[in-house]
């Protein structure tokens, strides 16, 4: 009995509390102090800046109420419930809508969607994803270039 | 631009085996490898705080012993985290029920990874990091250790099977933490998040408040596709941009998720015969082939996929990921086709195409020797195999080892649907796509793969006992036979003489593949046709 104790309970209890310090501790910590350091946005879940005001992760999809916005799909229908992007299929078929609401042109709202598909073509390397449109990013570029038809829309509501 | 990133996956994974499978070779007869002096010095600094004598060799029954002993002291930890994760640091949250606690243990110690909780809202950061991340490289290592083991077996005469902590402590600190720790920063890069902060809150475009659950997902996500893994820290697993955040990150899981698999019979290759290797590899990627050709012969989605994935990059991660019984998902599995289904139950019937990190490789030497056998008998000759030949006991137990499988899938099937535990999750009018999803549950518990349908509406005390059984006993009675399989082979005399049947080259890939395949549809063909087939 003694010397299975010793045998295998010793070494199995010390090897597996070397192994929870050094990767369930040790491990992590240094992955989270070098990108904290070298990769803060990324770390933080890539948080898009608008007039100085944090407005959203670039990777996170939110709800637009207002119809002068793209809209992300339905929290449902994707595989996270937080697709951050549309199909350009779907982002083209919004613009009349919101050319209607906010009086900007379809042609230069077809000009936005397809330079954020080019941007997003850049981010996987041209040929690693399928054509998208990331619907924060283009949305934060309508307010970027019409902010006069977004004050309404843009304001923090319940007085904060 | 499809096939450009499925070659891109296959020569990124297959290029780097080769250099990875050589430098297992390397572990697995404790060659020189690079860095051999520094790392030789953390290994014996290691080796002196746990006590063991490196030169120390064990017999099969007390390698096996070290596993099972390490493995259950290491699920009692996560356990214990997990039921008391209220009173421990970083952001608790009330602990698990027992029989959650103990299903999750059970699923992270025996590489599975199948979750009946949600971990963004049922998980504190420590159970996330202390806990899961940790065991993701206990299980792995484990697996791989018992490969080794099982590998040296074969090499020569009393070579000697190891010392199962000196492979497990070389495995954790030379292979997965530094691959680990590189592809966790190259994965940051690409906008996978890493902070110790549970949620962020943040203003929205339209001035709302947007709360979001956030964790050191990056140091996660490296060693859960490389381990074999699969366990989300969300509940949304790959398909979470903060897990996969594009199509180069998608690209790179799926490498990380095959390159130890595939390395494995480039390693078998170096130790006894590089046509043997080459043979094994070649039988994988056949049946990994299949399971490809199946799964992108229709469309999926796009309801339940995401769409910087597609379908094409769906269908080639959910491949490669039950393939490897790995088990993470970039996709919901009900946005999946019918024809991707079926290859996913291909892969987890077989559990060797090319299986997950070192008993893919295993549970192939084991249908290696079957068919030998069944080879043998149709042409009269006496089984041989590395030249020893195979006895009545190690057919027995290599029989056993494919036996255990359907009868972990089939008995707890039955029993659920006998219990009414089946309809009371999935309602009383059973359909061919409910009983999909229970024989579903168990194959992916038995094959330790984790991917599911259920989920937490499987959070009931029956599916958390009923999985957590099927999943040890899937991993640990496959692990024990096939170690008394190699430790009876490393006793045996070789004899210098031309196999009988070869094992190597086009024609035993050929017989291989065909056998995998007949073995496998005889044993599960009458259960796929009152499931998916009949979707």
């Amino acid at each position: 009995m003694r010397t299975i104790k010793s045998k295998v309970f010793s070494p199995a209890i010390r090897i597996i509390v070397l192994m929870i310090i050094t990767t369930g501790v040790a491990y992590p910590l240094l992955v989270t102090a070098v990108g904290q350091t070298v990769l803060p946005s990324q770390s933080n879940g890539s948080q898009v800046i608008l007039n100085g005001k944090v407005v959203g992760s670039e990777l996170i999809s939110q709800n637009y109420n207002s119809t002068k916005f793209f809209h992300s799909r339905n929290s449902t229908d994707s595989g996270s419930g937080v697709d951050p992007d549309i199909t350009p299929a779907n982002a083209l078929s919004q613009i009349p809508g919101i050319s209607n609401s906010t009086g900007i042109p379809a042609n230069a709202l077809r000009t936005l969607v397809e330079l954020d598909i080019e941007r997003n073509k850049e981010t996987n390397a041209l040929v690693f994803a399928p054509d998208y449109v990331r619907v924060l990013n283009i949305n934060v570029e309508l307010v970027n270039q019409y902010p006069e038809v977004y004050t309404q829309e843009i304001t923090p509501k319940g007085g904060n | 631009m499809d096939i450009v990133i499925l070659l891109v996956v296959l020569v990124g994974s297959l290029g780097l085996s080769v250099i990875f499978g050589r430098y297992l070779a390397r572990m697995i007869v404790y060659e020189k490898r690079p860095l051999e002096k520094t790392l030789g010095k953390i290994e014996n600094g290691f080796y002196k705080i746990i006590g063991v004598d490196k030169y120390e060799q064990m017999t099969w029954k007390q390698y096996f012993l070290a596993i099972v002993v390490t493995n259950v002291i290491a699920a009692g930890f996560l356990m214990a985290v997990l039921l008391y994760q209220n009173s421990l640091p970083l952001s608790p949250r009330p602990g698990l029920s027992l029989d959650l606690a103990f299903n999750t243990a059970a699923s992270f110690v025996t590489n599975t990874n199948l979750q009946h909780y949600a971990g963004e809202q049922q998980l504190s950061i420590f159970s996330q990091m202390v806990g899961l991340i940790f065991m993701m490289f206990v299980a792995p290592a484990s697996g791989i250790a018992a490969a080794f083991a099982f590998i040296r077996g074969f090499i020569r005469k009393e070579f000697g099977l190891g010392n199962f902590y000196v492979d497990f402590t070389r495995i954790i600190i030379t292979l997965l933490l530094p691959i680990s720790f590189f592809s966790a920063l190259l994965l940051l890069f690409l906008g996978v998040p890493q902070t110790l902060d549970s949620t962020i809150t943040i203003g929205t475009l339209q001035g709302g408040s947007q709360t979001i659950p956030i964790g050191p997902v990056a140091a996660l996500e490296s060693i859960k596709e490389l381990g074999s893994n699969g366990g989300g820290f969300f509940y949304a697993n790959s398909s979470h941009p903060f897990e996969n955040p594009t199509g180069i990150s998608n690209v790179f899981e799926c490498i990380l998720m095959l390159v130890i698999p595939l390395s494995f019979p480039i390693a078998y290759g170096h130790l006894l015969g590089k046509g043997r290797g080459i043979s094994i590899l070649a039988a994988m990627l056949i049946g990994f082939g299949v399971m490809l050709a199946l799964g992108l012969s229709e469309q999926s989605g796009p309801t339940g996929l995401e769409t910087r994935f597609g379908s094409f990059g769906s269908t080639l991660f959910m491949e490669s990921s039950v393939a490897t019984n790995t088990g993470a998902a970039n996709a919901a599995l009900t946005g999946m086709s019918p024809n991707a289904v079926i290859g996913f139950f291909l892969g987890m019937f077989v559990q060797a195409i090319p299986g997950a990190d070192g008993t893919g490789m295993m549970m192939m030497i084991i249908f290696v020797v079957l068919t030998l056998f069944l080879v043998g008998l149709m042409v009269g000759k006496t089984p041989e195999f590395m030249s020893m030949k195979i006895n009545p006991r190690d057919v027995k137990l290599a029989a056993f080892v494919f036996l255990i499988h359907p009868a972990l899938i089939l008995i707890p099937s039955v029993m659920a649907y006998t219990t009414e535990n089946a309809q009371s999750v999935l309602g009383e009018h059973t359909t061919p796509a409910t009983f999909t999803q229970v024989l579903y549950e168990y194959s992916s518990a038995s094959a330790n793969n984790g991917s599911d349908y259920l989920g937490t509406s499987a959070n009931t005390p029956f599916w958390n006992w009923s999985t957590a059984w099927i999943m040890l006993l899937g991993r640990y009675a496959p692990i024990g036979l096939m170690l008394a399989v190699a430790g009876s082979f490393t006793l045996r005399d070789r004899k210098e003489v031309v196999e009988p049947i070869k094992t190597s080259g086009f024609l035993f890939v050929g017989v291989l593949s065909v056998m995998v395949f007949i073995l496998t549809a005889l044993t599960f063909f009458p259960f796929l046709a009152m499931g998916p087939f009949s979707i």
